[in-house]
């Protein structure tokens, strides 16, 4: 560990999700396909092999009509901190090619396609499905490799990619800032592409360090949880939720089976 | 080792009858052997140090001859009056067409240069295909800003000293990747001070890091 | 000496030594990699400077600002205008999506004409001044044999100046058929006419109301203007209470605070039973009421004829045990519904199913209309209220010849606003049955369709399919190649929304009167042109007084002209609030007959002229749905998803993209059952199944899914399309070949909410 965790300087950037706002509408998905060059094709219903970084999944609470309740949650990368924030998330953990690692400096859990020879051992670990793999040569037909961003490299057959939270759009917030001759950039200047087109402001993001970014404040609400908790993944990304038995579906749990409530102070200790 | 090597299939095939042949051997032919691999040796290391090189990159001359120092003389502020930083902080790079056009819409002087830009670049209209020694893969994101702004760092340290050019040097252009020359450097052993510049492979930012700030960084610091 | 074979294998090691001791293995290595990892294939976007235009989507009648970033002369990314009132930096996916209409597959990229068959895509590029002669020469031979009322001009919009320029030339041709698909707002609008005497838009404060009572509306799934209300829902969530009265656990139901499930089709029934609880417990407002209301109490007109009022009417035949027979809301809960609705400050009922797009039952609308009386919440903030248009359009009359004249005085073919159906403007739905049940010669001699798309949209599309065939002209002016277009003679594609000037009216439901302007933000991808300048120069190219009536250079200097002082702010920040004349929204004056609020419209007229009490008031008769329950036992009903656009713009790639594998898996599209209901024909998850209806049948699969009535399967609107790209045609089926039209007796308005099936195994 090169820095402390809780150092003014070490940001630790994450998500809050709210999802008694998500309307499953699909934005969040959108933006990011058209800010990070995600292609698509003619069939995209087997969602093993499309590509997104971001997905919304459909939780119902398995009643019957009309006591049905659904609700949507949509699941990017959770750049993961690993077991006491050594910077082990589960993927970075059995990359043979470094192609993965996690930045101590911002918390982000990255992924260079280009390093990348696509063996997948990052796919088996992650616990989230948040990896997806390049099973074809992305082809943007007509004229629409005109609409590609050139801050983000587009990728090619034979690798894995997953979100990353626009971090170019983090390097622009710093090279505006080193121009300006700041040391700090605004929460504002870096969002990605999901939370600022989430058109029922959703999703919330910043640094989680930082007591005047509006995630501090979010990640300790009492509907706040985490994806699959008790695999000490220790993700990034909270979810907000006022049902219970979206919070419990969060840790998949199954059906009668209890939940250690101790579980999350454990994990705190260490 | 290489002797073992060959004495293995030979004493497989000799028969046991004639079991003096080894001896022969070890009288005339082992000394051409020798001589064999010492050229095959020698000539594969001659032909990878010195002929390999040459061979693997092209030679290109840019599109114009561009004098830095003649121009640097006619502006204000340095390198940036050209290659200035964008208000978001990124960096503007090699001036286009729209850039050079503002002065030279009609030749300044009689440089035949000159001429040749505004004949066959600003009266078409075509933007220069200039050739970028520092060209790096579209995966590699480099913060200009990060750099001159943020580490006080000049721009010869890295680029050599381009502002007293009075000549675009040759273009060599690696037959495989495409890329400058420059980004391996010119010693292929990569020994020595680099001739221009710094060289720019991946590991060379790395060790520049590891140096500077005390560790090489992570992957997203210059990827994208 | 002698060199032998093992010389030459003492030559291959040495070689093989002296090359590993050498760069050639490690640089060609570091070389490949690089090389193999930049393959020529894989684009590498040119970077640059990069700039932001603000404009205008209006890719549906959102109205949402945007900003659109630009590398160079590429557009790469629209994302929201911050200080936008209506979206405030945010955007739904089909705005996210919008440069895949730009740069995507389905473009039409020059004016053509078709070669083959009709719909059979074989098709002949064709100059500008070729099609507008072409054009413009059906037009004069249609006018010199004195038929120019044979032309109809279906338009997407009829507000704006693109829809009234088209106006205009239909009205200087000679020809009073411009047609505008049907809307929830037609409802909205003729019940509002109807019962507040106001013409204009109707509004709904959502944002200030604290409780809203929907009866089905999707104010989640992309109804009014969608980020308006998805905005709404996530900033003020927790001040105001939602209650989604639907029959299908849909995104608005599931995020409402309380969901209603209910039989489709009595929406109407409940309001009418939520109305007798607050007349009975006497919760309704009196001070209102009794002041601005007319028809609440029984009255006697000035023949001394006594008629029954609203009150008496709700009282007798909509006790909450009744209406909790038709509707399958428990009493307790109807009663709980009116008491929680009308002890809120700023209550708000809202009529109309899913995102819109059909306007649905007057009389429900005006039940529902009557609930928002009964608290007292027109024209005042939180509540709803009509908002008369801006009349910054303002035009010098037309001077027309007698066949034009001759033309204008011809009934509509649609039949709206003749002696059938009075108070209809627009009939779209009933045009094919016109066109069909006419012996003899089409009535339309020549269709020119524009932001539209109905042969796609119009329910019973084989119905549809045969109407056109019938018209032997058909001209589009789609951007892409939509069914409309591929079924035309002449394509005269128009720019897209991201390379033309076009005024953005206020979006439906909004207050806040915001004029949005798009503007052109990159330059004309292909070799299209702005629908505008065609009409204008179709007008010179027929000459005299036609030609006259647009004196304008090209469209935007008509634009500039009609903005006049609020230009330099639209072209500087993309919006404006023009503020009709003497619109005073909150004010509280009614221009019925008797000046209040009319519970008992007295303009309404029934056809049969027998002008019953109980058919002027607003009352529940089911609404009829087309099939046999013995033939077909479920009952078929559409949904709409904000991820699928249902209407003349086809879904962008990104949108099918989203879309989850228990809605559409490869080519074929999933019906919703409930499980009870699939358990009892003896279907699993994802079977394969035909869905049969009197209209038209369909191979699906089936989701079992337990939000959905047991009896009722939906289907999402907007699979189905026959044209555009591989990426959207031929993916599931259209509902609309699925269902036909029926048209309200009172209002001529299609109300086809659903329609009755029958699933067999494929």
């Amino acid at each position: 560990m090169k820095e402390e965790q809780g150092d003014k300087h070490t940001k630790r950037y994450g998500m809050v999700i709210d999802l008694d706002k998500c309307t499953g509408c699909g934005a969040c998905m959108v933006a990011c396909y058209a800010e990070n060059n995600v292609p698509f094709k003619k069939n995209e219903t087997d969602k093993l092999d499309s590509l997104n970084w971001i997905r919304i999944f459909q939780l119902t609470n398995g009643r019957s009509y009309p006591d049905t309740e659904i609700c949507y949650l949509p699941m990017p990368c959770q750049h993961c901190d690993g077991i006491g924030k050594h910077g082990h998330p589960p993927c970075v953990s059995v990359c043979p090619a470094i192609a993965t690692d996690y930045d101590y400096s911002t918390g982000v859990v990255s992924q260079i396609p280009t390093r990348c020879f696509g063996c997948r051992y990052c796919m088996a670990a992650c616990p989230y499905h948040a990896r997806k793999f390049n099973w074809w040569d992305p082809v943007w037909p007509a004229d629409t490799e005109k609409y590609l961003n050139p801050n983000v490299s587009a990728r090619m057959r034979g690798v894995v990619e997953k979100c990353t939270f626009c971090f170019h759009r983090y390097q622009q917030a710093r090279d505006k800032a080193y121009l300006e001759g700041r040391d700090e950039i605004y929460e504002s200047e870096y969002q990605p592409a999901c939370a600022q087109a989430c058109p029922t402001n959703a999703i919330t993001f910043g640094d989680l360090n930082n007591p005047d970014h509006a995630v501090y404040k979010l990640k300790n609400s009492p509907r706040a949880f985490r994806l699959l908790e008790r695999l000490h993944t220790n993700p990034k990304v909270y979810y907000l939720s006022s049902k219970s038995w979206v919070r419990r579906a969060g840790d998949n749990y199954l059906e009668n089976e209890s939940r250690p409530e101790s579980n999350r102070q454990k994990i705190h200790h260490k | 080792m290489n002797t073992n090597d060959q004495q293995h299939p030979v004493s497989d095939t000799a028969s046991p009858e004639t079991g003096d042949a080894p001896e022969k051997r070890k009288n005339g032919s082992g000394w051409i052997i020798l001589l064999f691999f010492v050229i095959g040796f020698i000539g594969s290391l001659l032909g990878g140090w010195l002929v390999f090189p040459e061979l693997l990159y092209s030679e290109k001359q840019q599109p114009i001859d561009f004098d830095h120092e003649l121009h640097m003389a006619q502006v204000y502020e340095g390198c940036q009056s050209c290659h200035y930083f964008r208000k978001d902080g990124s960096f503007s790079g090699i001036p286009d067409l729209y850039s050079c056009s503002g002065c030279h819409q009609y030749p300044m002087g009689t440089n035949p240069e000159e001429e040749k830009f505004i004949e066959q670049y600003v009266r078409p209209n075509k933007e220069v295909p200039w050739l970028v020694y520092s060209k790096q893969p579209d995966c590699v994101f480099f913060s200009h800003a990060a750099h001159v702004k943020g580490a006080d760092m000049e721009c010869r340290t890295c680029h050599g000293n381009m502002a007293q050019s009075n000549h675009s040097r040759p273009y060599q252009e690696n037959r495989l990747t495409g890329y400058s020359r420059d980004i391996w450097g010119y010693n292929i052993a990569r020994l020595g001070k680099p001739k221009y510049g710094l060289r720019m492979k991946m590991n060379d930012c790395a060790d520049c890091h590891e140096r500077e700030t005390g560790h090489k960084g992570a992957c997203f610091q210059c990827h994208q | 000496m002698k060199i032998d074979r093992r010389s030459f294998i003492s030559l291959g090691v040495g070689v093989v030594a002296g090359t590993t001791l050498s760069p050639v293995p490690w640089k060609l290595m570091d070389d490949i990699s690089i090389w193999t990892q930049n393959w020529p294939w894989t684009p590498a976007p040119k970077g640059g400077a990069d700039s932001y235009k603000t404009s205008v989507c209006t890719l549906c009648p959102g109205g949402c600002g945007i900003q659109v970033r630009k590398i160079m002369d590429r557009a790469v990314k629209i994302d929201g205008l911050p200080e936008h009132p209506i979206n405030q930096g945010k955007l739904c996916p089909l705005g996210l999506s919008g440069l895949q209409f730009l740069y995507g597959p389905s473009r039409v990229k020059s004016p053509m004409k078709r070669t083959g068959k009709r719909g059979e895509g074989k098709w002949q590029e064709i100059s500008w001044d070729e099609a507008i002669s072409a054009v413009t020469k059906k037009l004069k031979e249609l006018r010199e044999k004195d038929k120019p009322h044979s032309v109809a001009w279906v338009s997407g919009a009829d507000k704006g100046t693109i829809p009234q320029l088209i106006g205009r030339f239909l009205t200087a041709y000679g020809s009073p058929n411009f047609i505008r698909p049907p809307s929830v707002h037609d409802a909205y609008e003729l019940s509002a006419y109807l019962m507040q005497g106001q013409e204009g838009s109707v509004a709904f404060d959502i944002e200030n109301s604290d409780h809203v009572l929907s009866f089905g509306t999707g104010m989640l799934q992309g109804w009014g203007s969608p980020v308006r209300m998805l905005n709404i829902y996530g900033e003020k969530r927790d001040s105001k209470k939602i209650v989604q009265i639907e029959s299908r656990l849909s995104d608005t139901a599931a995020k409402a605070d309380q969901w209603v499930p209910i039989k489709p089709g009595t929406e109407g029934a409940l309001a009418l039973g939520i109305a007798h609880v607050m007349i009975k417990e006497s919760l309704y407002k009196k001070s209102f009421i009794n002041k601005s209301a007319f028809g609440f109490e029984d009255w006697t007109d000035d023949n001394g004829t006594r008629h029954i009022g609203f009150k008496t009417l709700v009282l007798k035949d909509y006790d909450p045990e009744i209406v909790a027979e038709i509707t399958s809301v428990p009493k307790s809960t109807i009663e709980k519904l009116a008491r929680r609705f009308a002890r809120a400050n700023r209550p708000i009922a809202i009529s109309g199913r899913g995102e819109g797009l059909l306007p649905g039952s007057l009389d429900e609308c005006m039940a529902v209309h009557a609930l928002n009386a009964l608290v007292g919440n027109i024209n005042k903030p939180g509540g709803v209220s009509v908002t008369s248009e801006p009349d910054y359009a303002k035009w010098p009359e037309v001077n027309i010849d007698k066949t034009a004249s001759r033309g204008m005085q011809q009934p509509r073919i649609d039949g709206a606003g003749g002696s059938k159906y009075p108070n209809a403007r627009y009939l779209l739905h009933r045009l094919p049955e016109v066109i069909n049940d006419t012996k003899g010669e089409s009535p339309v001699q020549a269709l020119f369709v524009s932001e539209a798309n109905p042969l796609y949209t119009l329910p019973d599309t084989k119905a549809t399919k045969a109407a056109f065939d019938r018209i032997p002209f058909l001209v589009s002016f789609s951007s892409f190649m939509d069914e409309t277009a591929l079924y035309s003679d002449y394509i005269l594609p128009n720019h897209i929304y991201l390379e033309r000037y076009e005024d953005v009216p206020k979006p439906a439901g909004m207050v806040q009167p915001v004029i949005g302007l798009a503007k052109p933000v990159v330059k004309p991808v292909y070799n299209t042109r702005h629908v505008g300048d065609v009409v204008l120069q179709m007008a010179k190219s027929l000459g005299s007084f036609i030609e006259k009536a647009f004196p304008w250079k090209d469209y935007r200097a008509y634009l500039k002209t009609v903005f006049k002082d609020h230009w330099d702010q639209l072209e500087d920040k993309g919006f404006t609030e023009v503020k009709a004349s003497e619109d005073k929204p909150w004010a509280n004056r009614f221009n019925t007959a008797t000046g209040k609020f009319e519970f008992y419209p007295s303009a309404r007229k029934h056809p049969s002229k027998k002008d019953k009490d109980k058919d002027i008031l607003p009352g529940f008769s089911p609404v009829p749905i087309e099939g046999k329950p013995d033939a077909y036992p479920l009952v078929l009903m559409p949904y709409d998803s904000i991820r699928l656009t249902s209407g003349n713009i086809g879904n962008p790639p990104f949108m099918t993209k989203t879309i989850d594998d228990t809605v559409l898996k490869d080519q074929t599209m999933f019906v919703e059952i409930n499980p009870k209901t699939a358990r009892k024909m003896g279907f699993f998850e994802g079977d394969r199944a035909v869905v049969t209806t009197p209209k038209g049948r369909a191979e699906v699969r089936l989701h079992l899914f337990d939000g959905i009535e047991p009896g009722v399967i939906a289907m999402p609107k907007g699979f189905g399309h026959t044209a555009y790209s591989k990426y959207l045609a031929g993916k599931g089926a259209n509902f609309n070949s699925l269902i036909g039209p029926i048209t309200d007796p009172m209002s001529g308005l299609n109300t086809a909410w659903g329609i009755r099936a029958k699933i067999v195994t494929a």
